[in-house]
């Protein structure tokens, strides 16, 4: 299986400048997942609603196409992440540091979704978000919190960020460049 | 082979060249998931799929699932006539996809952010993936899009606001604003909008600007967030009727149905109406124009007669006009007037007749039978005059009726049957145009019809002298007829009529005759006839008919000889009631019973019971038959009484015109099980009779909604009063509700209610309430009856329509309108036509004079008279030539105890008053005065 994987890898870089890589937005309801991409995006903060749904976005970094995906959060809308695995490069799992309630549930999501068989080759980008407002918990926080450190056999990072003011967004990105560009090109 | 070459060439029919369902199914998800994805080849994969399911095709949910989700990845992609066909197609896959809210947020990025071609598509496609608990979501969103400057952008948020309504009116009705600003706007299309596509090219400059499509989508929206509000509703009219607020055509046709649907619910609107519709009859637009007069035809009882003449203008108007369709319609209109006043439209002979050469047969057929109507009324206005114009109809069509096809050639046979019918005084000239007609060539339907014509006329035309004519005329038909069908059905007929008349003997020949020369079909149906003969006229005839059986006794065939042994064995036998019949049982009743009979198996057990089938006597068929007749022409005239229907769902009249009487019996069977299966009433007897339309007692917009039906035992003496009542309060529950009903005749006294326990929001429920009645020797047997409804409310605490158990609620009564027990209730209408014999024949004279009220015209006065007293008019009398000051009104009915009742009213116009002489007889004593005294 990862022999046929890494052939198509080798293959593909041949025509590596065209492809476009797909990067999926994870995360629970209100995390900040919409506000990151179009952060990313637009360089401005936009006022979001709930998504329902998705939003699908595709901007240049680098001299790369990044078709980068924002899933809603929502626990109704946790079940269809599923459909939007396949072929994705990197996750981008977006935490809001400061609801320490809830970080059981967000990490319980992580793991089961990093158990899937089409995510065994992408990369993890979680950003601790939220940076900007009192109380929140630090990265190294966080990590603990996810137990990242459990991981193995996959490429991750975790980058303290703030969405609202643009901190933390590109240093997380540039890793997962590099990261991508070593792995998978 | 060479139906399956014409197969192929059937673009409809065929769905051959139908791509396979699965293969595209494989290539939509392999090229839906691809990256980067090919804009190209998705749209024509989208394409495919599409008429697949445009085809009828439709995908197993796990794979409309699957479908639905790649299709969902297409997103990524800026194409935008790529995203208009996901957005179509995605619109397909909403009724079979579960997870289709998962495109909720993409689509309203679309519509905020998203290119001008397929924001409309998007609108339309949210509309479908909304559900009650995202739309609050969408709601500023629909707001900008109605409120949009471009055209086609506003109106797809108004059509899409108009799906929304089953689903969620509330958040459809906070869009009342913007769609009162789109309407009264003026919007153009964008100049670029049609250079974007390669179609369009450099001819924008000859498009049009603007269509004013949105004031229609706009108009059609309000009129739904408003119909239940009256003054709302006239505001809305009102403000759109000014000017030009409305620039498009359609919208002010729609406009002009909703005015009409208004001044049906509220006859009392038209002074402020009128003007408005009177407006419209001079417009750029003839459809406008054609609108206009047609509502106001269907509501002429409402406007002056100098009112009338300016719709007669319009429409001559447009009998001259190049288009067809539009000539066509004026004159279906004109037709439609001529039915009920051919003298309003005498002014337009000269452009009628000039229209009976149009190239196209319908206005040409449509033509001459207006004519036929109001040369009808020439005649009986001017006497000998009209009677030649009627000659010089009747050549002209004999001269015309060689060019046209069969089918119009049908048309105006009834059309000539119904003239005949309208003025027996005519039926001469008409009879002999018919049965002219019938001796010359023509196929089976044709024929058909003429024969039908002329059964008809025997039936129920007064004069005997007429009977005759068209017996003999028939009788020479069959001399030399050659479809068995017809021989088999005159023959019959002549059975039943012929032994009737004053020379039986002259139609025993002609049967004979049929005996001689038939073949065995038509020869048994012959014994059958000769035999009715026997039994009826008796003596001399049924001997010798005795000898002309017995030689049939060796016929070659067996059911000839059958039928004539088994009839000389009931004529030798005195069994004459096996030969003829007084009565039928009710076909549509028997039919009802025993559909309901065989759909159960456990009713096996018991017998049929025949006995439950009500029967028919002769005269009561006929009355039913009469009707029926009588209302299939009326029925082509009035189109008012389907519009009645839609706005009115809750009256579940969806009965056919032609058969509301026996439709009416079967409801009162329905009445009858009912109140059966009701323990209470178990020894109350027979139900003798129910007023079939519930009564509304209150607005229907109350509330809640109360309906009565009133149910006659006369037998045990009772009455009950049978309250629907339908609770419209969304927030309320209401238990423990009964009407209290106070008769004003002490003769009535109350025995019991039967109470409704509860009714939640939109539940419907019954009370009844029984009284024991006067006898009809009593002579008293009107009331009236104050109804008071008495209940308990709670409130409602949440979504599940629970109230609080602790809430004890609080009791309220509430009045509600009075109900009359009418003279009309006891009497059905009967037909017969000899009305004058009838007449003279029935004792118990009464006579009152009473002054109609609420009305000045003596079409009104009548049809007041005839609806109070539920009686059915005769010989034409409720035809009201509307230039006359007086007329005599012919009425018939039976009452409850079996007995004939005849009422002849004269009625005459007096300083804008109506006042009618009453006559009445009754068989059965005393009620002959409870109809003079119950008219009103």
């Amino acid at each position: 299986m990862g022999q046929t994987f890494s052939f198509a890898n080798i293959f593909s870089k041949l025509w590596g400048t065209t492809r476009e890589i797909r990067i999926l937005i994870l995360g629970l309801d209100g995390a900040g997942k919409t506000t990151v991409l179009y952060r990313l995006q637009l360089g401005e903060v936009v006022t979001t609603k709930p998504t329902i749904g998705f939003n699908v976005e595709t901007l240049k970094y680098k001299n790369l196409t990044l078709n980068i995906w924002d899933l809603g959060g929502q626990t109704s809308i946790r079940p269809y992440w599923r459909c939007y695995y396949s072929n994705t490069a990197a996750i981008i799992f977006v935490v809001d540091s400061t609801d320490k309630d809830r970080i059981d549930i967000a990490c319980k999501e992580l793991h089961t979704m990093l158990k899937e068989e089409e995510l065994q080759d992408s990369a993890l980008l979680v950003f601790a978000n939220k940076q900007d407002q009192a109380g929140a918990m630090t990265a190294a926080e966080v990590s603990q919190a996810l137990n990242l450190t459990d991981l193995k056999d996959r490429s991750w990072s975790i980058v303290a960020s703030s969405a609202i003011k643009g901190e933390g967004l590109t240093e997380g990105l540039d890793w997962l460049m590099d990261v991508i560009k070593d792995e998978q090109l | 082979m060479s139906t399956q070459t014409y197969k192929k060439q059937d673009a409809y029919a065929s769905t051959s060249g139908l791509p396979d369902k699965m293969a595209i199914f494989q290539e939509c998800l392999q090229q839906f998931n691809a990256s980067p994805v090919n804009a190209k080849k998705c749209r024509q994969l989208l394409a495919k799929l599409l008429r697949l399911i445009y085809y009828g095709e439709s995908f197993p949910s796990q794979e409309s699932t699957t479908l639905f989700f790649s299709i969902s990845k297409l997103f990524q992609h800026k194409d935008s006539s790529l995203r208009q066909l996901v957005y179509l197609t995605i619109k397909e896959l909403s009724s079979t996809s579960d997870d289709i809210l998962m495109v909720t947020s993409s689509i309203m990025r679309d519509i905020q952010g998203g290119d001008i071609i397929y924001k409309p598509n998007a609108i339309r496609t949210l509309s479908k993936v909304l559900d009650s608990t995202t739309v609050n979501a969408a709601e500023r969103l629909f707001k900008n899009a109605i409120v949009d400057k471009n055209p086609v952008i506003s109106s797809a948020a108004l059509i899409s606001s108009y799906n929304l309504l089953p689903n969620a009116k509330d958040v459809v009705k906070r869009f009342t604003n913007e769609t009162l600003e789109s309407i009264q706007s003026h919007k153009q299309f964008p100049s670029n909008q049609f250079q974007l596509h390669e179609f369009y090219g450099s001819s924008t400059s000859k498009l049009p600007t603007t269509s004013y499509m949105y004031q229609y989508h706009a108009l059609g929206l309000l009129y739904h967030l408003r119909n239940h509000d009256k003054m709302a509703l006239m505001k809305l009219i009102t403000t759109l009727s000014e000017g030009s607020a409305l620039k498009n055509s359609l919208s002010i046709i729609q406009l002009i149905r909703y005015i009409n649907k208004i001044l049906l619910d509220d006859e009392s609107l038209i002074i402020h109406l009128y003007p408005i519709l009177a407006g419209f009859l001079k417009h750029k637009s003839d459809m406008v124009e054609l609108e206009a007069s047609k509502t106001l035809v269907s509501l002429q009882h409402l406007i002056k007669d100098d009112q009338f003449m300016s719709i007669i203008t319009t429409l001559q108007k447009l009998l001259g006009v190049p288009r067809t369709a539009t000539r066509f319609a004026a004159i279906r209109l004109i037709n439609k007037i001529s039915t009920k006043h051919p003298e309003k439209i005498i002014v337009v002979t000269a452009e009628l007749e000039e229209l009976i050469n149009d190239a196209n047969r319908s206005i040409s057929t449509l033509a001459i039978t207006t004519l036929l109507k109001t040369m009808g009324a020439g005649t009986i206005d001017s006497g000998s005059v009209g009677g030649e114009s009627v000659d010089r109809l009747i050549s002209k069509m004999t001269s015309l009726m060689d060019e046209i096809t069969e089918d119009f050639k049908i048309v105006i046979i009834e059309a000539i049957e119904n003239l005949a019918l309208k003025f027996p005084a005519k039926h001469k000239k008409l009879v002999s145009f018919l049965t002219d007609l019938l001796r010359d060539d023509g196929t089976l339907p044709l024929k058909t019809s003429i024969v039908d014509a002329l059964f008809d006329l025997i039936k129920f035309l007064p004069d005997a002298g007429a009977k005759q004519l068209i017996l003999m005329n028939l009788c020479e038909f069959i001399e030399d007829c050659e479809f068995t069908e017809l021989s088999v059905r005159i023959l019959h007929l002549l059975g039943e009529e012929g032994p009737h008349t004053s020379n039986p003997s002259y139609y025993i020949r002609h049967i004979y005759n049929r005996l001689v020369l038939e073949n065995s079909i038509v020869r048994s149906s012959a014994v059958i006839s000769l035999a009715k003969f026997a039994a009826i006229c008796g003596g001399e005839i049924s001997k010798n008919i005795q000898i002309l059986l017995s030689r049939c006794l060796n016929d070659i065939d067996d059911e000839v000889r059958d039928r004539a042994a088994l009839s000389l064995k009931f004529i030798g036998g005195n069994h004459k009631n096996l030969i003829v019949n007084e009565s039928k049982y009710d076909l549509s009743a028997l039919e009802n019973k025993l559909t309901h009979y065989l759909n159960d198996e456990s009713n096996f057990i018991n017998k049929f019971d025949i006995s439950e089938i009500p029967i028919i006597s002769n005269e009561e068929l006929k009355s039913i038959e009469y009707n029926r007749k009588i209302n299939r022409l009326d029925s082509s005239t009035t189109d008012s009484a389907d519009i009645t229907e839609t706005i009115d769902k809750s009256k579940d009249n969806d009965k056919s015109i032609g058969d509301s009487v026996s439709n009416d019996l079967l409801k009162q069977q329905e009445y009858a099980q009912e109140l059966s299966t009701i323990p209470e009433f178990s020894n109350y007897g027979k139900l003798s009779k129910s007023t079939i339309t519930p009564i509304y007692l209150t607005e229907k917009e109350n509330e809640f909604v109360v309906t009565v039906v009133k149910h006659f035992f006369i037998e045990s003496k009772k009455l009950v009063l049978q309250y629907n009542i339908t609770n419209t309060l969304p927030r309320s529950v209401l238990q423990d509700i009964s009407v209290i009903a106070q008769p004003d005749n002490e003769l009535y006294e109350e025995d019991f209610i039967i109470p409704i326990n509860e009714l939640k929001p939109d539940q419907n429920g019954i009370v009844y309430v029984s009284f024991s009645t006067p006898t009809i020797e009593d002579g008293d047997i009107l009331v009236a009856f104050g109804n008071t409804v008495a209940y308990t409310n709670k409130d409602i605490i949440d979504e599940d329509g629970n109230v609080d158990p602790r809430d004890d609620g609080w009791s309220d009564e509430y009045q509600i309108d009075d109900l009359e027990v009418s003279a009309g209730d006891f009497v059905t209408p009967l037909y017969n036509s000899n009305f004058t014999a009838l007449f003279d024949q029935l004792d118990n004279y009464e006579t009152s004079v009473v002054t109609i009220s609420g009305t000045d015209t003596l079409e009104n006065a009548v049809t007041k008279l005839r609806n109070s007293l539920n009686l059915l008019p005769l010989d034409g009398s409720d035809y009201v030539p509307s230039d006359s000051t007086s007329h005599i009104l012919k009425l018939l009915g039976k009452d409850v105890w079996g007995g004939k009742v005849v009422v002849s009213a004269r009625l005459a116009v007096t300083g804008g008053k109506v006042v009618a002489k009453l006559e009445a007889k009754s068989e059965t004593e005393t009620f002959s005065s409870i109809i003079t005294g119950g008219a009103y």
